[in-house]
């Protein structure tokens, strides 16, 4: 048996998992919510993260009813994401290791999210969609690394949504994207929206300064609703990431997807995909909220695999760093 | 962050050395040489951006954890400063918390 203790902290969430051989034993987890119209910023998240991190510990030891001894390995994420929040977590991760003199391990947050949703839905071998507030990339294995076939060239597709959210001060609770999605249901009215796919990769900052301006002048004019925006500038961005995914399937001859990533529990994206899916006849996997936002699991759940398969950090190599692209770590789990 | 720049311009401008770089030390006792290494070990890990013009050295003795900065404004040497504490007293929290430290054996 082996037990890997996770902590994920890279934006907004902070989350402690405990995972033993592929079973969760605990997960919870804490989002730092900001007021309607505002983003999070690096230092307030971190300050949210100093002052409920050893709580979340606390009840994720609780619930998985272990105690420091039971525990393998301590697992946190070195990267990608905000520093400050990435270094208030390893900061507890590398003391409870010393306390509890436990092997540590840095994990690639992207990987993370990755060996969380095939834990969970028991895919195989897919081409991966991974869709968050801060990346968005299209990714298939192959020869011991994640290899990268599309993403953005500017900002991630959840972070288009959070600032149109902010634009028409919809509420950041429980998230911006969840919220969209509950007014795009009410949506009658396409509006249409710049629709930029380039090769492989996509693109959303000129959609998000589109639908910023026309928001004010339309809503002004009252030629469209909130709610006609939201269902409009879903329905451009998920066409964009379906056919980007459809492509490198085409590519790779792949007949599984796998959604992860915060932006991934969009029930609106998963229909889409799934239509896309069927008509190839592939198989769509998808997880909910639980495992598809950022939280603590997944990060053990990566680290549980590299530590089987060898993998610790020494201390002094155990630094945060903002950028840390998934391609860069070899997967010496997989064949 | 006004005085640095000045004071740096006016140094390049008379075509003289640069002022000497600001420094500050810290010096935190801990209960136990061990906790004092397990505090520097968990914060020594991370640099100081490397053209940031700022530099921090951590070194353990006894049970002392010192920690000596040096910095080219003291707009970044505060900076610097003030987060390493935040960070400082995350690190001794988780120990009162989840410590003492299994002893080494």
């Amino acid at each position: 048996m082996t037990v890997v203790l996770g902590f994920e902290g890279s934006a907004n969430k902070i989350g402690v998992g405990i995972v033993r051989d592929g079973t969760v034993l605990a997960n919870p987890r804490r989002t730092y919510i900001t007021p309607p119209g505002q983003g999070f910023q690096p230092s307030d998240t971190a300050r949210h993260h100093r002052a409920c991190v050893l709580d979340v510990l606390q009840e994720a030891l609780q619930e998985a009813q272990i105690t420091a001894q039971d525990i393998d390995c301590v697992a946190y994420t070195k990267g990608p994401g905000m520093g400050a929040p990435l270094l208030t977590v390893a900061i507890v991760a590398r003391t409870v290791a010393q306390l509890w003199k436990k092997p540590l391990l840095g994990v690639n947050h992207c990987i993370g999210h990755i060996e969380m949703g095939r834990l969970i839905t028991g895919a195989k071998n897919p081409t991966v969609l991974y869709v968050s507030g801060g990346n968005t990339q299209v990714i298939a294995y192959s020869e011991h690394r994640y290899r990268i076939f599309g993403e953005t060239i500017d900002i991630a597709v959840g972070n288009c949504l959070d600032r149109f959210a902010r634009v028409l001060k919809i509420s950041n609770d429980p998230s911006p994207g969840y919220n969209i999605e509950q007014k795009a249901k009410k949506g009658t009215k396409f509006v249409e929206l710049p629709y930029t796919v380039k090769g492989m990769d996509v693109s959303f900052s000129g959609i998000l300064s589109y639908i910023e301006e026309a928001a004010h002048k339309m809503l002004l004019s009252g030629d469209c609703t909130p709610e006609d925006l939201c269902f409009s500038l879903q329905e451009t961005l998920f066409s964009m990431l379906v056919e980007i995914t459809e492509r490198a399937m085409a590519h790779c001859g792949s007949q599984e997807v796998l959604i992860v990533g915060g932006v991934g529990c969009n029930v609106r994206l998963q229909e889409m995909m799934a239509i896309m899916c069927k008509e190839r006849g592939a198989r769509l996997f998808a997880t909910d909220e639980r495992f598809c936002i950022d939280n603590g699991a997944m990060i053990a759940q990566a680290g549980w695999e590299m530590f089987r398969s060898g993998q610790t950090t020494p201390l002094e190599q155990s630094w945060i760093t903002q950028r840390y692209r998934t391609d860069e770590v070899e997967v010496t789990w997989r064949d | 962050m006004c005085r640095g720049r000045m004071r740096k311009l006016k140094a390049a401008m008379a075509g003289a050395t640069p002022a000497p770089p600001l420094s500050f030390t810290l010096t935190v006792p801990f209960p136990s040489c061990l906790e004092a290494q397990i505090a520097h070990d968990t914060l020594a890990p991370d640099a100081e951006p490397r053209r940031g013009g700022i530099t921090k050295q951590l070194s353990v003795n006894r049970n002392i954890l010192r920690v000596q900065w040096q910095a080219d404004e003291a707009r970044i040497l505060r900076v610097s400063v003030s987060s390493f504490l935040d960070l400082l007293s995350l690190a001794i929290q988780t120990m009162d918390r989840f410590g003492p430290p299994l002893s080494e054996q």
